[in-house]
């Protein structure tokens, strides 16, 4: 990958209690792309991503942003340094309005940011729905609205890398097409995007680079196109197994 | 008709007590999942400081500003890291079970180290009969009544206005997702205590002038804001306010149409069918949470 990375994983040991889920997971996340993580049921996709939002400790192991070690950094501390997590399921406020949903997303950046109205404004504006029900409570959102309203949210800030779990899980095939141009909307802003999908095929067909992940580790990291023709992925959904010696050594391969 | 004017003011004053100690009830539960049995004996306890205070040589207004700063301290600060903290891991029914035992000792306490008896306690406001439409109503009433109101606007003004009470409400209503927002939900938890320690201290200075500051003064009181919170709905700020205000007037008009004797009944009638009829309460929503 010859672009820069924007987010760097090397040796990363996580998991619950007496339970490693996470067994030096090594990766590289590179800048202005769509990076998709595939890979069977309890491989570990969704807790790559709390560890790197400071949900959940690395053991041993360092998370870099931009260069600079993220290890372990408290949520608040990740989203000032420009990080955004969007959580798979629903993630509203449902008793307060939708502006007051959106509105929270502002926290971390406290009283530094004076433009805040605007920012909602323009938010508001990009999607017109949310706008006609803003001042709703959210509840009353379908689940394709709620998951708007939760990326809305996760922009308000302009993050530089968003971390976005099974975003198409419930809402309808037009409003998959949708936040997957959201998505490549901001790739093209120079924003990195690293997804969770179990949709693997349109995902991958939407992305640039492609890392499949299992039982913890990196078995493939390449381009989203290699990744989706490459015949281990296949086999690897159909219940098989990718041994690492298949790919020649025991360390991930890395185009 | 005069009467029942006066029993409806008369009935709202208490009612607006209940309420406010209601709302903190609710507050603890929203926040920190803490069914806080101990509640009356929280409405008890600051007339105690407040009393010990004036003994101190502290007019009644320094005694009120101790007493609320000594309520904050112990029962907001003290009561969350000493109990509600370790007792938490174990699940909610031991930290409910816990808040039990904390009422009995905090009973115990003040018979043992104040006095068994009832002290008198001065009332903020001068009692003097208005006579408004026919009606004879008290200054008394008319006083508590207002101030009772004016806590519930204060509060309600600072969760539904206010940055901070978005991000209360944020932290009851999904305390994950706050967390991924960078909400300090901690301290937000924090908060909801300090506003419950501050509404009892409130409620005590308004209902010990009426009942005595007696060690045991707490019960009837905590029973009536756990009936009103879920007359109301567990899980509403709003619920607690008309739970308590509805609690007020059909106590008080029971015991002058029904019977003395039966007055203590009809709460727990209203708080039996309600759990039949609407479970929910009576502006609460069906609330979903995996424990």
């Amino acid at each position: 990958m010859a672009t820069e990375a924007a987010l760097e994983l090397d040796g990363v040991v996580a998991g619950y209690g007496q339970m490693t889920i996470l067994n030096g997971t090594t990766f590289k996340v590179p800048a202005s792309s769509i990076t998709t993580v595939i890979g069977p049921n309890g491989a570990g996709k969704s807790t790559v991503f709390k560890t790197i939002f400071g949900l959940l400790k690395a053991r041993t192991g360092t998370i870099r942003f931009q260069g600079r070690d993220i290890t372990n950094l408290s949520p608040r501390a990740l989203i000032e340094a420009g990080i955004c997590y969007v959580p798979q399921g629903r993630n509203i406020f449902p008793q307060l309005s939708v502006r007051h949903n959106i509105e929270l997303g502002a926290v971390a950046a406290g009283r530094g940011l004076t433009d805040m109205p605007a920012r909602i404004e323009a938010a508001l504006d990009r999607f017109p729905v949310l706008r006609k029900k803003a001042d709703r409570q959210a509840s009353t959102l379908s689940g394709g609205e709620q998951k708007q309203l939760e990326i809305v949210r996760g922009l308000l800030l302009d993050p530089k890398l968003v971390l976005i779990d099974e975003p198409s899980i419930g809402l309808s095939p037009l409003m998959v097409q949708e936040t997957f141009a959201i998505l490549t909307e901001l790739r093209n802003k120079g924003v990195a995007i690293l997804m969770i999908e179990q949709n693997a095929k349109s995902a991958l067909a939407m992305s640039d680079f492609g890392i499949v992940l299992e039982l913890g580790q990196t078995r493939i990291m390449d381009t989203a196109e290699a990744v989706l023709n490459d015949p281990r992925v296949a086999a690897l959904f159909l219940g098989g197994s990718i041994e690492p010696k298949a790919s020649g050594d025991n360390a991930p391969q890395v185009n | 008709m005069s009467t029942l004017i006066n029993l409806i003011i008369s009935g709202l004053a208490t009612g607006s007590i209940y309420a406010l100690v209601a709302i903190g009830f609710t507050l603890l539960w929203q926040t920190s999942q803490t069914i806080n049995f101990a509640q009356g004996e929280f409405v008890m306890l600051p007339a105690f400081f407040m009393l010990a205070a004036m003994n101190a040589g502290f007019p009644f207004w320094a005694a009120i500003l101790i007493g609320m700063a000594l309520s904050m301290l112990i029962l907001g600060v003290a009561f969350k890291r000493m109990l509600v903290d370790p007792m938490l891991k174990h699940g909610v029914l031991p930290l409910a079970i816990a808040t039990m035992a904390l009422s009995l000792a905090m009973k115990e306490s003040v018979k043992q180290f104040y006095s068994a008896e009832a002290q008198p306690f001065p009332s903020l406001i001068p009692s003097i009969d208005l006579h408004v439409l026919g009606a004879v109503v008290s200054t008394q009433s008319l006083g508590v009544l207002a101030v009772g109101i004016g806590a519930v606007v204060a509060l309600q003004f600072l969760l539904t206005r206010t940055s901070v009470g978005h991000q209360m409400q944020a932290t009851a209503q999904n305390p994950t997702t706050a967390r991924i927002l960078g909400i300090p939900v901690e301290r937000m938890i924090m908060y909801s205590f300090l506003i419950n320690a501050g509404l009892v201290a409130i409620a005590s200075v308004l209902v010990t002038p009426l009942y005595l500051a007696k060690f045991t003064s707490g019960e009837t009181l905590g029973l009536a804001a756990f009936i009103a919170a879920i007359v109301g709905g567990f899980n509403q700020v709003r619920g607690a306010i008309v739970g308590g205000l509805l609690l007020g007037v059909v106590d008080n008009l029971a015991a002058t149409y029904i019977s003395t004797q039966y007055r203590a009944a009809v709460p727990l009638m209203l708080l039996i069918a309600v759990i039949l009829f609407r479970p929910q309460g009576l502006l609460g929503s069906a609330e979903e949470r995996t424990v």
